[in-house]
């Protein structure tokens, strides 16, 4: 405050440009300070707010309902990629569309069926846009309804619609009206396949076709079979579908039981029946999700399970295994429509909407909407969907669920993949093709880091609390001035070059010496324990010519002698412990030198069972240790100095010898610092990216074999994030993996924090 | 503390727990053998790629023989035999398997040093060896190697080859990317505005022009290049022709004494240091990364020393000591304990696809949909880097404020200085040295770091630096190249691993000691600071 008494000399008045600085600059820091700090705790909240839509359900909101069929009986509907202009069959020589938007009326595009037939049976492939068809005369056939976006003067888009027949096949008994069709085009194979009625009794039969592939194009389809499966059925057949495979025909019967007939062999084979849901149970419904390997099955009470292909532990063929069971319908499935882009179906019973996920059994979104659902159908964006109701209305809705495959349960839990024997952790998050499913768990990427962290933690504490305690304790102070700079210096090299180092030099030398590395590690120590035995008994006057706090000097040549030697045992111990055996137990010989092999590399797969890699926990361990040591030395250094000299002082005096001090004294007090250095030098191990993308194999394993790689969080994101498209269920999975390693690390930092501060609590105290 | 009781070691019984202290002796030896052995090994690889070595021709058991430099001795635990990693060299359109071999001793029958032999370092295929026989210039000369004169006219024609493959670099990088730059400009010009698209294309045409002739020029100089020829023979006998144009180096590595060999080795990796590299980044110079890594941590600086210690004054001054900036403070330092990577997928989601796409929208929707300031680049990566380092800079300057003693201030203040004229004029100039250590440590932490950067915008070869002669001048949204990814990309991703480590080696060396320079510094800074405070104190 100036003083404003008017008998304060002006002289001594501070000038109002001086107070208008420090005012403005009083206002600037604070602000500018606060705002600092604020944004640099924005990244956490950043990051999560990136990561949380993944842990959301999805979005669904009704938009508009039109009348859609009125009065009509629909067999099948569809909608185009932009949800504008839907339409529906009802089974004549017409396709009617109806703009969604209602700006124009409905309109119809004719279509001719080859003889006038009558159609008495449709589905629709949405994927293909194609509706499949079956008359009342016994033949198969197809239809494409396809959509073309046009661009008009304005630039506004009008879609135009068309409809262009395709081939019809005779299928079956000739006449014999077709109750309900399937079938599936795999490219060059192609399935249809049809319940057909035939004298009052239900027929299965089956044309295949296959189309020969040349460089020129593709060839003329030909018909491979036509095939009555009736005899192969359990029972009277009930539904059919046909995998885009086009290899197979699925089928219930009336048993409950479903019939898995394959065709890709020489003549129709039924590989597999089973019953899904138990004696006396009817099946509701099959249906196939999204890659057409996993069939959605209900009851006739709504119980719903999936079961997926795959190789049984012990099989040779890909039979359907039950793989999950999802929550309840209230009764039978009464309508399917599946994504195309990834494994979310929407079905329900009735009045009831539920939209699932097959790979994470999770109920994405449920809903009781206030009339009866006759069909669905989704758009290929998935990004709407629509439901017919029974009075022929349409209602649709927006659809927004951009992770379905995200969760709990996805990141954490053990999830049945397709394909896969057994429920397990795995990640796998790209492949080539488009029907894969991402395998998302975090648990093998936490495995690997873990595991990265505790090999290097292995090799690293020793080494690094050992010199904290020689430097803080005996080391003579002049020398200490020159050391602790020194390994510092080891701190800041950076984590590339040593990953470098570890790659392309620690590794191929380990790889053939791994014996040597293991009996250098031991004989070190060995000798320094040896050594200091010996020296303890030698006389006064021999151990006085080493000055106290000198030791490590003396020991420099010894070590490096003892190490050369034990480097050279190393091949003498792998002749006697490494014989490779070949699978009757006699040793191998090399036939070039015609000498018995004895290698490590061959022997450890054989004597354990686990894979032996060059780029190994061991070479990580070894090289993250490096960037470890520095971290932990430092900071427990730093306790172990800070021990008031006064206590030191007191337990020499009375007449406990330099490691009793240490020992009663310093390391009791210290602890805590000490533990604390421990913390902090696993918070850097468990961060370290580059020594493990350069070192390891990047394999996303979960053992804690030495001699594997592995995959870290950190390595992943390194490797992934680059080519995850933004925004992704990838994209944020590899910032869970982020937050993961934020939290973590800031996590054990804290801790180590705290416990400093209690030291420091403890030397004012003494 | 030992040496202050000299009864305890003097004493006749040996004192207690001897044995253990010579156990804790080994971590420390372990330690110290750890970081010496490792910047030994790095000096010395780093430092052999330099020094010209000789060159052997082994004479083989199965006939004939192998010229090379033997670059690794070591035995092979197989056949108990030694055997030689032999550098040959020699690699050429028609042969581009390795430069690299490995010979079994066993299979050697004798070796000589042969004087004449010539060692040349190409702009393509790398290195070769060989006995020169003739050259053959453009103007019709032709020199055997045994008339006098061979040798200085084939430095003259390797002069005039460098001064003509400069012509066609300036044409290429520079007066042709100056021409394919306003033909982009105008695309992008004709896609906002269709309507003008006729009274540009007149303008496009003669660009292209412009373009077709400049290109003309190029090709017409690199087929010069192509007309000296030296005609070598390989040690088989097989004879080949090498364009002069193509040599950048050459000498007889037999006849060179210890300074000839000295000044051959500064002059290589004074190229390393100033040429761009060749060969998919596996042979040449290292300046565009020595370059990247420059701007990137000097922008990187400028960005977080105000703010680290504006964040600093505030905590440590202006802000009220209670628990909440304890709380902060902790929190800001444990920042600096989280992993790097963190940064890097920070610094992609908000600089690079949430602030850079929005720039593109607002200002460079034009060149829309490829990216400015929507993809990684050396402005994001700098400020990636100054987040990073921020807990490093703040600490660091806290520290020095802290330590500035009280004294000093109340003095200030009884002077009559307000409090802001207090820390500039007082509290600042002192605790500077403290400042300038923490901008020390960061810029290491930064010039060492990778991971991050391979997230926000380092690439394995940038066609351009970012800062240049073209305008504006600085091109912060450029991609750039930086030692530590260098290390990364050619130690890993290269297709001959062998024939890259030496380059890997001498990168590492240039890094190490930069980093290692820098962290001294700020030691050696830090030492100082503390002794004027303890002279300060009172």
């Amino acid at each position: 405050m100036p003083p404003t008494s008017p008998d304060v000399p002006g002289r001594f008045l501070v000038s109002k440009g001086i107070l208008r600085i420090d005012r403005f600059m009083t206002a600037a820091i604070r602000l500018g300070g606060l705002g600092i700090i604020i944004a640099v705790f924005g990244i956490f909240v950043f990051i999560v707010s990136q990561v949380l839509p993944l842990f959301r359900g999805a979005k669904v909101e009704e938009t508009s309902a039109i009348p859609f069929a009125a009065g009509k009986a629909p067999l099948v509907f569809g909608i185009d990629e932009w949800a504008e202009l839907p339409f529906y069959y009802e089974g004549g020589s017409e396709v009617t569309f109806v703009d969604a938007t209602g700006a124009k009326p409905p309109q119809t595009l004719p279509l001719t069926l080859p003889g006038g037939a009558q159609v008495t049976a449709a589905s629709y492939i949405s994927a293909d846009q194609l509706v499949v068809v079956g008359t009342a005369d016994g033949q198969v056939g197809t239809f494409t309804v396809s959509y073309d976006a046009e661009f008009g003067d304005s630039g506004k888009r009008s879609i135009v619609p068309s409809v262009t027949i395709g081939e019809f096949y005779p299928v079956g008994t000739s006449g014999g009206s077709i109750r309900s069709v399937g079938y599936g085009d795999s490219g060059d194979s192609k399935v249809a396949a049809a319940v057909q009625e035939s004298g009052g009794k239900l027929e299965v039969h089956a044309v295949l076709l296959r189309q020969k592939r040349s460089l020129m194009g593709s060839g003329k389809l030909t018909k491979e079979g036509a095939y009555d499966l009736t005899p192969l059925l359990t029972g009277a057949p009930l539904q059919l579908r046909v995998p885009r495979t086009g290899d197979s025909v699925l089928v219930t019967t009336a048993e409950g039981v479903v019939d898995y007939i394959f065709l890709g062999g020489d003549a129709p084979e039924k590989r597999q029946e089973f019953k899904p849901f138990g004696e006396g149970r009817k099946i509701g419904s099959i249906d196939l999700v999204f890659g057409d390997v996993s069939l959605v099955l209900t009851d006739d009470l709504g119980e719903m399970s999936i079961f997926s292909l795959l190789v049984p532990e012990g099989g040779e063929q890909r039979v359907f295994v039950k793989t999950k069971t999802l929550p309840n319908l209230a009764g039978p499935a009464s309508f399917f429509a599946r994504s195309q882009r990834n494994k979310l179906f929407l079905t329900g019973s009735g009045a009831q909407v539920s939209l699932r996920h097959s790979t994470t059994e999770q109920v994405r979104w449920e809903k009781t909407v206030g009339f009866e659902v006759k069909g669905a159908v989704i758009d290929a964006k998935c990004a709407s969907f629509a439901l017919l109701d029974s009075d022929g209305n349409l209602h649709r809705y927006s659809l927004d669920d951009p992770h379905p495959e995200a969760g709990w349960k996805a990141y954490f839990g053990k999830v049945w993949y397709e394909g896969a024997t057994k429920p397990d952790y795995t990640w796998q998050s790209t492949s080539g093709t488009d029907d894969f499913e991402p395998k998302l768990s975090l648990r093998p990427l936490i495995h690997g880091t873990l595991k990265g962290t505790f090999w290097a933690l292995f090799f690293a504490v020793p080494i690094a609390l050992l010199a904290a305690v020689y430097t803080a304790q005996f080391l003579r102070v002049e020398v200490k001035r020159v050391v602790k700079p020194m390994m510092e210096i080891m701190a800041s090299l950076p984590s590339v070059v040593l990953g470098f180092l570890a790659a392309l030099w620690l590794a191929p030398i380990i790889e053939s010496r791994v014996p040597s590395v293991f009996l250098t590690f031991a004989g070190v120590p060995l000798t320094a324990a040896v050594v200091g035995v010996a020296w303890s008994r030698l006389p006064a006057q021999h151990r006085a010519r080493l000055r106290p706090g000198m030791e490590w000097v003396a020991f420099i040549p010894i070590m490096l002698v003892a190490a050369w030697i034990f480097w050279s045992l190393g091949p003498v111990l792998e002749s006697w412990i490494c014989v490779v055996r070949d699978a009757s137990g006699n040793p191998v010989t090399d036939p070039a030198t015609g000498r018995t092999v004895m290698d490590f590399r061959a022997w450890w797969p054989q004597a354990t069972g686990t894979p032996f890699e060059q780029r190994n926990s061991l070479v990580v361990g070894i090289m993250m240790g490096f960037a470890v040591i520095p971290v932990i030395f430092t900071i427990a250094e730093d306790a172990l100095s800070n021990v008031p000299a006064s206590l030191t002082a007191a337990s020499a005096a009375l007449g406990a010898s330099r490691w009793q001090t240490l020992r009663k004294v310093v390391l009791p007090i210290a602890s805590s610092g000490i533990f604390s250095a421990l913390m902090i030098g696993l918070g850097r191990a468990v961060g370290e990216t580059m020594i493990v993308v350069m070192a390891t194999g990047n394999t996303p394993v979960m053992d804690w074999n030495l001699f594997n790689g592995m995959r870290t969080l950190s390595a992943n994101i390194a490797t992934e994030l680059p080519e995850a498209p933004v925004h992704s269920t990838l994209y944020r999975t590899l910032f869970l993996g982020a937050l993961v390693l934020f939290a973590l690390t800031f996590l054990l930092n804290t801790a180590a924090e705290l416990l400093r501060h209690r030291l420091r609590e403890k030397y004012k105290l003494v | 503390m030992a040496k202050d009781h000299p009864i305890l070691t003097y004493s006749v019984k040996p004192p207690k727990g001897e044995a253990q202290v010579w156990l804790t002796a080994m971590g420390l030896a372990i330690g110290i053998v750890m970081v010496v052995g490792l910047l030994g090994l790095i000096l010395k690889r780093g430092t052999d790629v330099f020094w010209p070595k000789r060159v052997v021709e082994i004479q083989l058991k199965e006939g004939g023989s192998l010229l090379g430099e033997i670059v690794l001795r070591q035995k092979n635990l197989k056949t108990g035999r030694e055997e030689w990693l032999v550098h040959s060299g020699n690699k050429s359109k028609d042969d581009p398997g390795s430069a690299y071999r490995y010979v079994d001793t066993g299979e050697v029958t004798g070796t000589t040093e042969p004087a004449g032999v010539m060692k040349a370092k190409r702009m393509e295929y790398g290195d070769a060896l060989f006995y020169p026989v003739n050259l053959t210039a453009r103007d019709g000369a032709s020199l055997r190697v045994s008339d006098a004169g061979f040798n200085e006219k084939l430095k003259a024609l390797m002069k005039t080859g460098e001064s003509e493959r400069r012509q066609v670099e300036k044409l290429e990088k520079v007066e042709i990317g100056r021409i394919n730059q306003k033909i982009q400009d105008l695309d992008n010009k004709i896609k906002v505005n269709p309507a003008s698209a006729e009274s540009l294309t007149a303008e496009k045409a003669s660009l292209q022009a412009e373009y077709e002739k400049l290109a003309a020029q190029a090709r017409g100089l690199h087929e010069a290049l192509g007309k000296d020829i030296l005609r070598c023979r390989l040690v088989g006998g097989e004879e080949r022709d090498q364009a002069i144009g193509e040599l950048i180096r050459i000498y007889e590595p037999n006849k060179l004494g210890f300074w000839s060999r000295l000044r051959t080795a500064i002059s290589q990796f004074w190229d390393f240091l100033s040429e761009d590299p060749r060969e998919a980044n596996t042979e040449g110079g290292i300046f565009p990364a020595i370059f990247g890594t420059f701007v990137m941590t000097i922008l990187m600086s400028a960005v977080v020393t105000p703010l680290g210690v504006i964040a600093a004054i505030y905590l440590r001054e202006y802000a009220r000591q209670g628990l909440l900036v304890q709380v902060v403070r902790i929190s800001v330092n444990n920042l600096a304990g989280v992993p790097s990577i963190v940064f890097g997928v920070f610094g992609l989601g908000f600089f690079v696809y949430t602030i850079g796409s929005h720039v593109d929208e607002w200002f460079f929707s034009d060149a829309l949909p490829t990216p400015t300031f929507g993809t990684g680049g050396i402005l994001w990566a700098s400020l990636t880097l100054a987040l990073l380092t921020l807990p490093v800079v703040i600490v660091a300057t806290e520290e020095a404020l802290a330590a500035v003693p009280r004294g000093v201030r109340e003095a200030a203040l009884a002077c009559g200085a307000s409090k802001w004229q207090t820390i500039q004029r007082v509290v600042l100039p002192a605790s500077a040295p403290g400042v300038l250590t923490g901008v020390i440590l960061a810029m290491a932490r930064g010039a060492g770091e990778v991971a991050p950067l391979m997230l926000v915008g380092v690439v394995k070869l940038a066609p351009a630096l970012p800062l240049d002669t073209q305008a504006p001048f600085i091109h912060a949204e450029r991609k750039f190249m930086h030692l530590g990814f260098h290390i990364f990309d050619v130690g890993f991703q290269s297709p001959d691993s062998l024939a890259a480590q030496p380059m890997v080696y001498a990168t590492t060396l240039l890094l190490i000691t930069l980093v290692v320079i820098m962290n001294l510094a700020a030691i050696l800074l830090r030492n100082k600071l503390r002794k004027k405070y303890a002279a300060g104190t009172f």
